[in-house]
């Protein structure tokens, strides 16, 4: 296996981990399935998309074509990104958390809610956009290194070291933070944590706003590589909820571990000469189905071995 | 003494079946109670009801003077983190452990008011006075650890706050006698600066030590039982 084909994999795994991640820490710590998630995907890439359209010429005017303007062009894109993401998911905790979190039912009714949800933003964002795909700036610049006779190009380097900062930063503060005890205690016994003084309600709101900047930033990351159009969370959405569930929904080690298998899954799979790209869904796809049938709670029980 | 918890026609079930019929009765300052009944005759609902963790509920429940009842058909739940925090600390039955976390942060989530959680490291000691065997497992996961290992850590937890009333359901299940015993001397050596009720089955686990035993029977108040001398 070359190296080109590993950084391939990775870059693929990055945004696959930043979406499953979000989708795994909200079911276990909300008890949610959030399909807006997608939804939240595509607004923060648009989002990212408006404002470095109206700040890009002000700021080039100001620094001219310099790092500096590169780099200040860079955090605009990720931090609206990031920023239109948890404001996504504070209008989630809004409309489908907080009427519904007591009611009966209340996980089914939250899926149906934020499938709704998923689906009248996407027809939103395509009525008020229209369906042209549009290019954010590169913030990465165009070129590549070459390394060991293989070339990587700097936005899958970027991509790549951008997503690990974030997934590293979301596991260090639900390890060290208190909220992050918190939401973890949330995770592994609801009860308990009532017991505790942890409620639903109030760890409700900055998980969904954690897990809507996660897909804000997956949105940036991943439109250094694809242009953004209404319908772009679609695919993140149903390979992040997939691999959530082939992580085992909850845990975040096997969300993660799940995202670079699937990753690599794919990549290899489109370099076999007689596969190829066709192929990629149906083998991704299968080797979940495969590992689901095998052990129902998903590769997540291996990493963490006393949950149940 | 002030009363610590005033119950006054509480009733309680999940759905359509009734558990509670119409409870009373007034937990005064320092007291502990022996709470005894046989299986399923209400006294973990009735414990539930308390935080509001059960399908409906009506009826009053005064705790310091404060009304924290009322009517309700849904939210279960919805209420517990906050009555909770009003200065009620419960380990519940089955202790509601949190399997991948280590003993040490599960003392920490117990430590949820602020004071608790500044003073957190001197609390976590205290427990480890009480339970001595935590101090040499602090760091294992909760999941891994025995029965009454965990049982230990569910009531350390509950003592890391400040709470008025401890509510303990069935401390003594499904452990070994040698360490049903131990947790329960434990229990009765804690000081006690509000008031606490522990469920049981076995009166005798809580004769002579307990300052009243209420009996419950097919989810009814069956009064003062009075000691039982075994001997």
């Amino acid at each position: 296996m070359d190296l080109g084909l590993i950084v391939y994999a990775l870059n693929l795994a990055s945004i696959y981990a930043l979406m499953a991640l979000g989708i795994s820490i909200l079911w276990s710590s909300v008890g949610m399935i959030n399909m807006a998630h997608g939804a939240t995907f595509a607004a923060s890439g648009y989002a990212a998309w408006i404002v470095t359209g109206a700040l890009k010429p002000i700021i080039i005017a100001a620094f001219g074509k310099t790092t500096l303007a590169t780099i200040i062009i860079a955090s605009t894109l990720i931090g609206s990104a990031i920023l239109a993401g948890a404001l996504c998911g504070i209008i989630i905790y809004l409309l489908a958390f907080l009427p519904i979190h007591d009611k009966p039912n209340y996980p089914v009714r939250s899926l149906i809610i934020t499938l709704a949800l998923n689906i009248g933003a996407v027809q939103a964002l395509l009525w008020y956009f229209g369906p042209r795909n549009r290019g954010l700036p590169k913030i990465f610049g165009f070129g590549r290194w070459e390394i060991w006779e293989t070339k990587i190009r700097y936005d899958q380097a970027g991509v790549i070291i951008g997503a690990s900062v974030v997934i590293i930063a979301t596991l260090a503060w639900l390890r060290f933070s208190r909220r992050g005890l918190e939401v973890r205690a949330m995770m592994q016994n609801y009860e308990g944590a009532a017991y505790c003084g942890i409620s639903r309600q109030s760890t409700a709101l900055p998980v969904l706003m954690l897990t809507g900047a996660l897909a804000g930033m997956a949105a940036a990351l991943l439109s250094q590589t694809i242009f953004v159009s209404p319908t772009a969370g679609v695919i993140p959405l149903l390979k992040g909820l997939a691999i959530a569930l082939l992580g085992g929904l909850g845990s975040v080690g096997g969300a993660v571990v799940g995202a670079i298998l699937i990753g690599f899954i794919e990549a290899i799979v489109g370099a076999i000469p007689f596969l190829g790209q066709r192929y990629v869904y149906f083998a991704g796809f299968s080797f979940i189905i495969l590992v689901l049938i095998f052990r129902p709670r998903g590769i997540g029980g291996l990493l963490d071995a006393t949950r149940e | 003494m002030p009363d610590i918890l005033r119950i006054n026609q509480l009733s309680a079930g999940y759905g359509p079946l009734r558990v509670l019929h119409e409870i009373d009765f007034t937990v005064s300052e320092g007291e502990r109670i022996g709470l005894v009944g046989l299986n399923g005759h209400g006294k973990t609902t009735l414990f539930r009801a308390i935080t509001h963790m059960t399908g409906w509920q009506q009826g009053s429940i005064k705790l310091n003077g404060e009304e924290i009842g009322g009517t309700r058909s849904l939210g279960a739940g919805r209420r517990t983190a906050a009555l909770v925090k009003k200065g009620i600390g419960v380990a519940p039955q089955g202790d509601a452990i949190f399997p991948g976390l280590s003993v040490r942060k599960h003392l920490e989530c117990g430590a949820h008011t602020k004071s608790a959680w500044r003073n957190r490291r001197q609390r976590i000691e205290e427990v480890f006075e009480v339970f001595p065997p935590l101090r040499n497992l602090q760091h294992s996961l909760v999941g891994k650890l025995s029965g009454g290992e965990r049982r230990m850590v569910s009531v350390g937890r509950m003592l890391m706050s400040d709470a008025r009333l401890y509510l303990i359901d069935e401390p003594a299940l499904g452990l070994a006698p040698k360490v049903s015993k131990r947790v329960m001397d434990a229990l009765w050596a804690l000081p006690v600066n509000g008031a606490m009720i522990i469920a049981e089955q076995n009166v005798s686990l809580l004769s002579g030590r307990a300052d009243r035993i209420l009996g419950m029977h097919a989810g009814r108040m069956r009064g003062d039982i009075g000691h039982v001398d075994l001997n």
